[in-house]
């Protein structure tokens, strides 16, 4: 048995502290509105409201080392860049500006690194080791938090596009269920016990 | 949201009998009580009137945007720090409520254990607890039964009485629910170890009741409002029938700033903000606090006068203190079949061979052990946590590692005491202020020693339980210096002794005889970890009393 323990929380299974490192949680200043008709149609345009070009290129090529793309759908095909998009057109600016100095400070890595001016240039394998180099910082806290959080939460807010990531959690988007809920209540209900 | 649809509207100059002020837990079960019983009532809600059609499975929205709760990004800052000697901060809000008709059950997860004979005694039984205020309740197990009973069958719970639970008047209204495979899972590593796992007690429908539809088994009910009514929730089980009732207003949108008294010392007017700043008052002949345990005891502190200059029925100067947090643990598995914790209830199986531990431990706690999803059935939570299991947090592996974290993993989450001390405490933040310019909450809280012992006794047996159920993977930790809680307990404390506490045995002020207080704040002990079936049950026995007082015009 794995003898190893968590001395105090290391998890949680609600909001709040399970992004720290993220500067996003500890700012949302409200309820964030579900997108509405516009935002949809913005979405189904290709529209961005506040990400620059580079800036989805290039926070679209940090969510593909996140979650990435294989033999199943990543955070590209999820349009997680919509989602950071959405969220950070929500009265963000002060976190807006903390990406942005971020995203500087790796560019600039990839540049004394490897010679090339924007990350989404870089090989894979290049791009993985400057991640690993600023693992720790706010900066790639923040755009994990984003990423997982675009690719799992409703498709209204601007991710999750065609539901894959409910598909690659294995979540049944379904809204009432019966017994047998699982395998090992199935195999209950056959023993009896 | 609900229409209030008022079958009755009462002027603010006009004395009505009684104004409530919260529509929770205990605020909808005592306005549902004394409406019914003729009496006019106003009750006072902070926030709206939901209902099903305004709730969804959003987890961003609600659990990341707190749509049910507010907090400081809506205006509501609380301080936080671990002893009085520190500063305390502005953090993300440590007592966390709903702010909605219903209040905490429209969210909550149902679980109703009873308290049994031993919690009202423990005590004397065990003997004190040094540098602690672990005392008897002024009432016993049997005071309460009837109260439990009449829970059980007007919120609507389903169950199946288990082997160690105390005794009961009736049974239950509603058949268990189904068990589910983390239950499943509980129950056969229960047995090898000698332990006893029984259907978990359930403020949830398994079947139609009192004009509610049974749960369709959506999944999420921790911390979301259900979208079917099968929630028994005030919401849906007390406040239609006292608004039905046409002796009660409901008004929301309206936050109480203080409890203004007479000359004579008793509770006669209510003040408040509506939603657009207009400050009112709401004259009355006695008043009901069922804010709950942060708010409760901050409205009696705000309410000081030259008459109260430490604020309203805190003679005692317990108002705020004792504040029990219920410590939590949790182990965590992946299994090699499809688990799907995330469908149906939370829990389905609970372990209370624990409920009270060997004094040999050398610690004084107890709780009880449930099965669930690890992170709640949330699928954003679940792939924050990727790589709990010592693997990488982002990457290919990590994609991979998500699946089975979500469809083949459950944990057995121990739910344990708290010892009420002074030190924890809610008080008035002496600079920090709410968006009416009131002083925010201050919580001082850090656990004793033994709630921290208790914690790692239940995460040591759950792993062990754990690797008994067969998984494949386990982890596990314990919520020692937790940040924040949902039980707001024992912060205007029941007791005989007027010196020591702030209510009487019936909830009733020790101050102010027209002053009622009934909450999560009247807990004496924490519970174990389940406070609401008990905080519900003071309600319905106070209500009682107050109608009797009424009768016998106290009033």
């Amino acid at each position: 048995m794995n003898q190893k323990r968590m001395s105090r929380r290391a998890f949680l299974n609600t909001g709040g502290d399970v992004a720290k490192g993220s500067c996003i949680i500890l700012t949302i200043p409200m309820i964030l509105t579900a997108c509405d008709q516009a935002n949809e149609a913005r979405i189904n345009s290709g529209a961005y409201n506040i990400l620059s070009d580079e800036e989805v290129l290039e926070y679209s090529a940090i969510a593909a080392r996140i979650i990435p793309s294989d033999e199943s759908p990543g955070a590209t095909e999820a349009g997680v860049s919509y989602f950071i998009d959405t969220v950070l057109g929500d009265n963000m600016e002060a976190q807006h500006q903390i990406l942005r100095e971020g995203l500087r400070n790796l560019q600039s890595e990839g540049l004394v690194q490897h010679n090339a001016a924007y990350f989404h240039l870089l090989s894979e394998e290049h791009q993985d080791q400057l991640l690993k180099e600023i693992e720790s910082t706010e900066f790639f806290n923040t755009i994990r938090f984003l990423t997982v959080a675009g690719m799992f939460s409703l498709p209204e807010y601007g991710g999750n596009k065609d539901k894959v990531g409910f598909e690659l959690l294995g979540f049944v988007d379904q809204h009432a269920w019966q017994p047998p809920f699982g395998f090992y209540d199935a195999d209950y209900a056959l023993k009896g016990e | 949201m609900a229409q209030d649809s008022a079958s009755v509207t009462y002027s603010t100059t006009e004395e009505v009998d009684f104004v409530i002020v919260g529509s929770g837990s205990a605020g909808g079960i005592i306005a549902k009580e004394l409406s019914t019983a003729g009496y006019s009532v106003v009750v006072l809600e902070q926030g709206p009137h939901l209902q099903a059609a305004d709730f969804k499975h959003d987890e961003w929205g609600i659990k990341y945007n707190f749509d049910l709760e507010w907090d400081w990004r809506k205006g509501h800052p609380q301080t936080r720090r671990k002893t009085e000697d520190e500063e305390a901060v502005i953090g993300d809000s440590s007592l966390r409520y709903a702010h909605n008709v219903g209040g905490g059950s429209v969210h909550f997860s149902g679980n109703f254990w009873r308290l049994r004979e031993i919690d009202f005694i423990e005590a004397s039984v065990r003997g004190p607890i040094a540098g602690t205020n672990f005392v008897d309740w002024p009432i016993t197990y049997n005071d309460l039964e009837p109260y439990y009973s009449k829970v059980d069958w007007e919120i609507g719970l389903s169950g199946l009485q288990g082997p160690w639970d105390p005794p009961r008047s009736r049974d239950y209204p509603c058949s268990p629910m189904p068990v589910k495979s983390s239950g499943v899972l509980l129950e056969r590593a229960a047995k090898k170890m000698g332990y006893t796992a029984y259907p978990a007690p359930v403020a949830i429908l398994s079947e139609p009741y009192d004009g509610r539809p049974g749960c369709i088994h959506c999944g999420l009910c921790n911390g979301y409002g259900c979208e079917v009514d099968a929630k028994s929730s005030t919401m849906v089980t007390m406040i239609p029938k006292a608004l039905a009732s046409g002796n009660c207003e409901l008004r929301t949108g309206c936050t109480v700033s203080r409890v203004n008294t007479d000359e004579s010392g008793r509770a006669n007017e209510v003040v408040y903000w509506e939603q657009d700043g207009t400050e009112q008052a709401q004259r009355a002949k006695a008043v009901v606090l069922s804010a709950n345990g942060a708010e409760t005891p901050r409205l009696l502190l705000l309410s000081e006068s030259d008459r109260y200059p430490d604020g309203l029925a805190n003679s005692s100067g317990m108002v705020g203190k004792n504040l029990m947090f219920n410590g939590y643990s949790q182990a965590i598995g992946i299994f090699e079949e499809p688990v799907h914790a995330y469908k149906s209830i939370p829990a389905t199986r609970v372990i209370h061979d624990f409920w009270t531990l060997d004094e040999d431990l050398g610690f004084y706690g107890g709780g009880g052990i449930d099965s669930r999803h690890p992170f709640g059935g949330n699928l954003i939570s679940t792939a924050l946590n990727g790589g709990i299991f010592g693997g990488p947090s982002w990457g290919a592996e990590y994609k991979q590692s998500l699946q089975h974290l979500f469809t083949h993993s459950c944990s057995f989450d121990g739910h344990t005491t708290s010892l009420p001390l002074s030190s924890n405490n809610v008080t008035l933040d002496p600079t920090v202020q709410d968006m009416w310019g009131r002083p925010a909450i201050r919580v001082t809280y850090q656990e004793h020693a033994d709630d921290i012992a208790t914690m790692k006794f239940f995460m040591d047996r759950s792993l062990e339980l754990m690797e008994a159920a067969g998984a494949t993977q386990i982890e596990g930790y314990y919520d020692e210096g937790a940040p924040w809680t949902q039980h707001l307990l024992g912060t205007c404390r029941m007791g005989n002794d007027p010196d020591t506490s702030v209510v009487d045995r019936y909830n009733r002020s020790h101050d102010i005889p027209n002053l009622f207080i009934c909450d999560g704040s009247s807990m004496v002990s924490s519970s174990r970890g389940q406070p609401t079936i008990t905080i519900m049950a003071l309600a319905f026995r106070a209500a009682d009393y107050i109608i009797q007082a009424a009768e016998q015009g106290e009033i």
